[in-house]
């Protein structure tokens, strides 16, 4: 145990450290606190709703999978250390071992469990992001009643199409 | 395998008065290090973006950390009144001291070459060149790594506001999933070495180039590590812990003063002991050619330079990466990292018995390496499967907009 | 020996102390930290037995991934921060008398398997024995021998933890 005593010592120094850092602080730094300075930090806006409560249950189950990666990892040391004593014994027992965990693995993936792109099903919302809509401008364009004519050609083009996307931006979504 | 011949022949007061100033002059080294490394991310980021950077205190603005850290001395310690009082002022012993203790196992030198075991007379006594080196080193390394999610986590949590919150409940899913990949890649090096303990990796590693582990395990953990260990240090592209435009400043936003600070250095400290480490175990630590002059000296300024290499590096990376995405990051750690470090290790394994076990050579590679290309190739079908599953066509990830149906 | 029983003695204060902590305090991120402080302590009593793999262990699952696990639990549901008053229920002298339960159990578990046994000292050891009994490698001698079925049986227990956190969490 020895080997652990320089840790302690190191300990004391880091520890040591930061109250030192924090005491001179407290010394030398004024404290004059405010009301305004003790709110939580919103940008400058008025804090009015609590700070949320609820967070996705894939933050829960990456630290669940955690764990049985961490108890999965913590085995395959001892077996590096020794495993030329073990030879092909040893990478046996620990292909068996690393076999149904991976198969797990897979299951899970095709399960969506390590998802984060977006949950829900993703649909087109036709002309608002589809492609088209480069062409097809949804602004409703106006004024231009009876002007058409009076363009020259290229102008005219662009002014057709822009009725027709008119039209199809209209659609409310 | 036996551990620091200090304590070797019994304690007194010797033996106690060298530890004591072998953790003194970590300690300094970690202290002094951190300031300069400060002063390099600034400047070298300075230059990359053609700007000149720091360069009023001081020679070169060398002094412009410790400016800082006077100033933040004398600012108002400001404590939200909707914290945990206690929580809140625990957290940053929980970043800075893990971050001094991780350097503990670094080798900072010492000869492995010519029958040598790196170690040094010191008033009569043997002793390695590093602070500690417990038995179980690399799982220190990886248990101070899981001590300082802790930091992060109640940072954030204990501010009681909701910037902190959402940046400590990120970094803790990132960090914790990270530190499964590196751990994997962790194994391949002891596979190869046969010991927990970092003074034997090094001396493992210590013949040719041949012999260091980045190239001896063919690169793959090397990578797996370096990704991980940029992720586990919540640095960019990594970085999504303190996104600026969406989390204001991440866990840290309420804390001021030199409290901020304390989080602010452990932040570079641990860039600092990442890289020892990745130089420890990876490239050989303090190995490499002795020019003239006494040995004891190259390989400290070997360790020094593999040192700078790496930290120039993270500050390139800064400099050059835009930052992830959350589901990309996520994606890249558990699909991707993990995964590969398992298959490599395995496959790594599985050469090391074979030529002790005097397997056809050629025929073992061709069997583990079709075994894994049918690993990865079953993984892909699962993520294709998930992909379906969730119904995503084929702009699936680039649409803009989402709609729940069903 | 000296030292080692004072190491000792302040471990096993600071754990029964921080225990105490766990089930009195009144607000449940504090119990946890209590929680971490016990387990960190019951580790470092580990090291003392120089048996620094389980040490490892005990850092890296239970504080690096439990605790972290129920203090991620903790926080994405319920943190609110303060005293909370609704911690204490009525079961409290049934959960005493099931601790009691447990600790004599434990108690007569250890006196009947190992009596007046003693480990043997660490003093004169040389710590190549000390490797080569209890170090890394003899914890993996140990795995890949007498408890290899137990070890196989561990991968399909993973399984069923992979598998259950899956379905706990689904969208459905």
């Amino acid at each position: 145990m020895d080997q652990y005593l320089p840790l302690v010592v190191m300990f004391v120094l880091a520890v040591g450290f930061v109250v030192l850092s924090l005491l001179t602080s407290k010394l030398l730094a004024p404290d004059r606190p405010t009301q305004a300075k003790q709110a939580p930090y919103e940008c400058g806006i008025v804090p009015t709703r609590e700070p949320a409560r609820r967070f996705p249950v894939r933050f829960y189950l990456v630290a669940m999978i955690f764990i049985v990666f961490d108890i999965e990892i913590i085995f395959l040391f001892p077996w590096a250390v020794v495993h030329r004593e073990l030879g092909a014994f040893g990478l046996w027992a620990i292909v068996a071992f690393i076999v149904p965990f991976f198969l797990s693995f897979l299951w899970e993936i095709a399960e969506g469990g390590l998802d984060w792109g977006p949950l829900a099903r993703s649909r087109s919302l036709g002309v608002l992001t589809g492609p088209e809509r480069a062409t097809a401008p949804s602004v409703r364009v106006v004024g231009l009643e009876g002007r058409l004519a009076a363009r020259p050609e290229g102008r005219a083009t662009v002014a057709v199409g822009a009725s027709s996307g008119g039209d199809a931006g209209g659609v409310g979504h | 395998m036996t551990g620091d011949p200090l304590f070797a022949d019994g304690f007194d007061w010797v033996v106690l008065a060298i530890l004591v100033a072998k953790a003194v002059i970590g300690f300094t080294i970690v202290v002094v290090g951190v300031i300069f490394m400060i002063w390099f991310e600034r400047k070298v980021v300075a230059d990359m973006q053609n700007r000149i950077g720091p360069n009023r205190a001081g020679r070169w603005g060398l002094g412009q950390t410790l400016a800082d850290g006077i100033k933040l001395i004398f600012k108002e310690d400001l404590k939200p009144d909707r914290a945990d009082k206690p929580v809140f002022r625990l957290a940053p012993y929980l970043s800075v001291v893990p971050a001094f203790l991780t350097f503990t196992i670094v080798p900072i030198g010492g000869v492995f070459t010519g029958g040598n075991d790196g170690g040094v007379e010191l008033f009569g006594r043997r002793t390695w060149m590093q602070v500690a080196d417990p038995p179980v080193g690399v799982l220190f390394l990886l248990a101070m790594s899981s001590i300082a999610v802790y930091g992060i986590m109640l940072a954030g949590w204990s501010s009681g506001s909701k910037y902190p919150l959402l940046g400590s409940v990120r970094a803790t899913a990132q960090m914790v999933s990270y530190e499964a990949a590196l751990g994997l890649s962790v194994v391949a090096v002891v596979l190869l070495s046969g010991s927990l303990s970092t003074h034997d990796i090094v001396a493992a590693q210590a013949g040719s180039i041949f012999d260091w582990n980045v190239i001896a395990t063919a690169a793959v953990p090397f990578v797996v590590f370096c990704v991980a260990a940029t992720a586990e240090l919540n640095r960019p592209p990594f970085d999504l812990v303190e996104a600026e435009q969406e989390l204001v400043g991440g866990f840290h936003t309420e804390y001021s003063s030199i409290r901020f600070g304390m989080f602010y250095l452990a932040e570079f400290m641990n860039t600092i002991t990442m890289s020892a480490i990745i130089v420890t175990l990876f490239l050989g630590g303090p190995a490499g050619p002795v020019l003239f002059g006494p040995p004891l000296i190259w390989g400290t300024l070997w360790f020094t330079l593999k040192l700078l290499v790496f930290l120039f590096i993270f500050v390139w990376l800064r400099a050059t990466l835009p930052r992830y995405r959350y589901d990309q990051l996520m994606d890249l750690g558990w699909k991707r990292l993990i995964p590969l470090s398992l298959g490599w290790l395995l496959v790594i394994g599985a050469i090391s018995i074979g030529r002790d076990a005097g397997w056809n050579r050629p025929l073992t590679l061709v069997g583990a390496f079709s075994l894994g290309v049918i690993s990865w190739a079953a993984l892909i079908g699962a993520m294709r499967v998930a992909k379906l599953r969730r119904g995503g066509d084929e702009f699936g990830e680039l649409s803009t907009a989402t709609e729940r149906v069903g | 020996m000296i030292a080692q029983n004072i190491a000792f003695a302040i471990l096993a204060l600071v754990a029964t102390l921080a225990a105490l902590r766990v089930v009195t305090t009144r607000n449940v991120v504090h119990a946890a930290l209590y929680l971490v402080v016990v387990l960190a302590s019951v580790g470092a009593l580990y090291v003392l037995l120089a048996a620094e793999f389980v040490a490892a262990v005990q850092i890296l699952i239970y504080i690096g991934a439990i605790v972290v696990l129920f203090l991620f639990g903790i926080m994405l549901t319920r943190a609110t921060i303060g005293v909370e008053s609704d911690l204490d229920n009525d079961q409290r002298w049934i959960a005493a008398i099931t601790g009691l339960f447990l600790l004599g159990v434990l108690t007569f578990v250890l006196v009947e398997s190992f009596g007046d046994d003693q480990l043997p000292g660490l003093a004169g050891v040389s710590r190549e024995e000390l490797t080569a009994q209890r170090g890394t490698g003899a914890v993996g001698d140990a795995i890949f021998s007498t408890y290899l079925v137990p070890f196989e049986v561990i991968s399909v227990l993973l399984l069923a933890a992979l598998v259950g956190a899956i379905v706990l969490a689904r969208r459905d």
